[in-house]
């Protein structure tokens, strides 16, 4: 049993070296395009993981998220026009406090109340907020804004790369190592419970809320430099939180690797769509069979069909019903 | 204001509840319940179905918010206190529903249960030394929800030992279980009486009542009809009123 479980335990740490010395050395190997579509999946992944602390390890399910990724994004661009000329790297901590003080906001009232206040006050600013940088001049409308073009690849993939690292291992220790993830668990599971442990569950809860929303206010102030022009449909748009949100079902809804794995799967299936048909409007249906099918067959998510993958166990279920 | 203070001063009794009242819309659940427990006493509440006493544990825990009266808890009011707060002002309790995290592992459940009290660092050694107290340690690593019955209700009160509290409430924590393991959460209760924590317990098993409780506390209808020794309330008028036409 011990020497079976210190075995398992050698592989994986062996597997994420590997793993590590790969993505390291990707970008001598592959050609430009091949290198997006990782850029692109390391981000994904770094979402997933975002609306994972929510949606998996809290039980709330955003329908916000692309609010907090438009957000980033925006502050980022905004700040970066030539009249104002700040350095992108000081972009970033502003992006994350503006996103961080609006999900402590939101999460305040809603997230005291019974899961499906929390999911429709969230969809409902999502929404507006979008509404609201249509209508701005600052943000360019829709006409959208334009950065100072920055077109070095490798430096948005390593950016990604050691971005998408540092909120996996960061959320690994704060969630599976320290007192902050067995509250989250312990309110999940149980929420009175839970208090009746002492735990302060509303305040625990926009702790996850506004952690998450900083997290994925980062990815939103990178994709923006990267892409180099933003409009409210392409970084606040519902189908940004969708995604995040099927990613994390498919690869395994409050795990620590499994939203990793659900953004590689989806990610390439989507870059595949595109280009064999040079647009993606089939995807959204693919993402709704998507869902049916992991609700139906697979509640634990890709990940619990890999060797040491976690046990069943119905946090879908429990998700589901406590909406 | 001036009785109050007197209140305070006099009692320094682990538990006090003073005209404690809960209503449901028409329905009065607790219809003025005063209570005080001393230390390490074993109080068992008793009563028929419905008569109020999951209601006001809820009071006191600050679960339900009570339409009227007062909690003291080592002396220090906590009335209207949100439940976390009274958690960590020293009380645990069950619940009648079983009521544990489902998804996490049985030595996790421990663990979730220590974070707001004592030293963390000395958390696993204490869920171990929980877990060997209750006969779960060959369990520790299954899911909660895997667990039987009777071994969730050790559970329950395992996560209720991790926290170290100065008074417990049990909410029927022997209901159903195997003899077996009613022996053991019998021990259980006697060890962590002796290390100084007060009790009040639910129960309808009346060989559990008559083998744990130093004082019972009838309710019928939210309010306490009567009250005494074992052997003073088995052959108490008002009790077999209330218990009437019912199994006890
Ligand atoms: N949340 C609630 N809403 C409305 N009525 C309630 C609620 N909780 C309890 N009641 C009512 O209050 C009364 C007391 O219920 P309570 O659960 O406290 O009784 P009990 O003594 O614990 O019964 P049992 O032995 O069956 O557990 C009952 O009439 C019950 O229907
Ligand atoms: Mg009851």
């Amino acid at each position: 049993m011990v020497s079976k479980l210190s075995r398992s335990r050698f592989s994986g740490v062996l597997a994420s070296f590997v793993g590590l010395v790969i993505l390291a050395v990707l970008p001598g190997f592959v050609d430009p395009y091949s290198l997006r579509i990782v850029t692109g999946v390391l981000m994904w992944a770094g979402l997933a993981c975002a609306w994972n602390i929510v949606g998996g390890y809290a039980g709330y399910i955003s329908f916000g998220h692309s609010a907090f990724f438009g957000i980033g994004a925006y502050v980022t661009g905004i700040l970066m026009q030539r009249d104002l000329g700040i350095p992108f790297l000081a972009t970033l901590p502003l992006g994350i406090l503006v996103a961080v003080g609006v999900a402590a906001a939101i999460g305040g009232p809603t997230m005291r109340l019974r899961g499906a206040y929390f999911a429709i006050a969230t969809w409902a600013f999502a929404e507006m907020l979008m509404q609201v940088a249509i209508i701005l001049d600052i943000t360019g409308g829709t006409a959208g804004l334009s950065l100072p073009a920055y077109l070095n690849e490798f430096f948005f993939y390593y950016t990604m790369l050691v971005v998408a690292l540092l909120a996996y291992l960061g959320t690994w220790y704060l969630l599976e190592r320290t007192r902050f993830g067995f509250r989250l668990k312990a309110l999940r599971d149980h929420e009175p419970a839970a208090e009746a442990m002492g735990i302060h569950t509303t305040l625990v809860k926009v702790q996850a809320f506004a952690l998450s929303a900083g997290i994925t206010s980062l990815f939103g102030s990178i994709y923006a430099y990267w892409v180099t022009f933003i409009d409210p449909r392409s970084v606040m748009g519902p189908e940004i939180t969708d995604q995040m949100v099927v990613m994390v079902l498919l690869g395994g809804l409050g795990t620590v690797w499994g939203p990793a794995l659900g953004a590689t799967v989806l990610w390439l299936i989507n870059r595949y769509i595109w280009s064999e048909l040079g647009d993606t409007t089939i995807y959204l249906p693919i993402l709704g069979l998507i869902i049916a099918m992991i609700v139906l067959f697979l509640p634990n998510g890709l990940i619990s069909l890999l060797p040491g993958g976690r046990r069943g166990g119905g946090l879908m279920g429990r998700l589901l019903r406590k909406l | 204001m001036h009785a109050d203070t007197a209140r305070q001063t006099i009692s320094r009794s682990p538990l006090v509840l003073e005209g404690l009242v809960k209503n449901f819309g028409g329905v009065t659940a607790v219809a003025g319940v005063d209570l005080e427990v001393a230390s390490r006493e074993v109080v068992g509440v008793i009563g028929p179905n419905g008569s109020g006493k999951s209601t006001l544990f809820n009071l006191i825990a600050g679960m339900l918010p009570m339409d009227e009266g007062r909690v003291w808890l080592d002396g220090k009011e906590v009335t209207g206190q949100p439940a976390w707060r009274i958690a960590r002002a020293g009380l645990a309790r069950t619940f009648q529903i079983p009521s544990l995290f489902d998804n996490i592992s049985v030595h996790d459940n421990l663990m979730a249960a220590a974070v707001e009290s004592g030293d963390w660092k000395r958390a696993p050694h204490r869920a171990k030394e929980t877990m060997e107290m209750l006969e779960i340690s060959h369990v520790a690593d299954n899911l909660a929800s895997e667990l039987s019955g009777g071994q969730q209700k050790l559970l329950e009160f395992g996560r209720v030992c991790m926290r170290d509290p100065s008074v417990i409430l049990l909410d029927e924590a022997t209901a159903g279980v195997h003899p077996n393991i009613r022996r053991i959460m019998l021990e259980a209760i006697r060890r962590v009486r002796d290390s100084g924590a007060t009790f009040l317990v639910i129960e309808h098993d009346m060989e559990m009542v008559r083998e744990i409780c130093d004082r019972i506390v009838v309710m019928d209808a939210g309010q306490v009809v009567a009250e005494g020794s074992f052997d003073e309330i088995a052959d108490n008028i008002e009790v077999q009123k209330a218990y009437l036409g019912r199994q006890v």
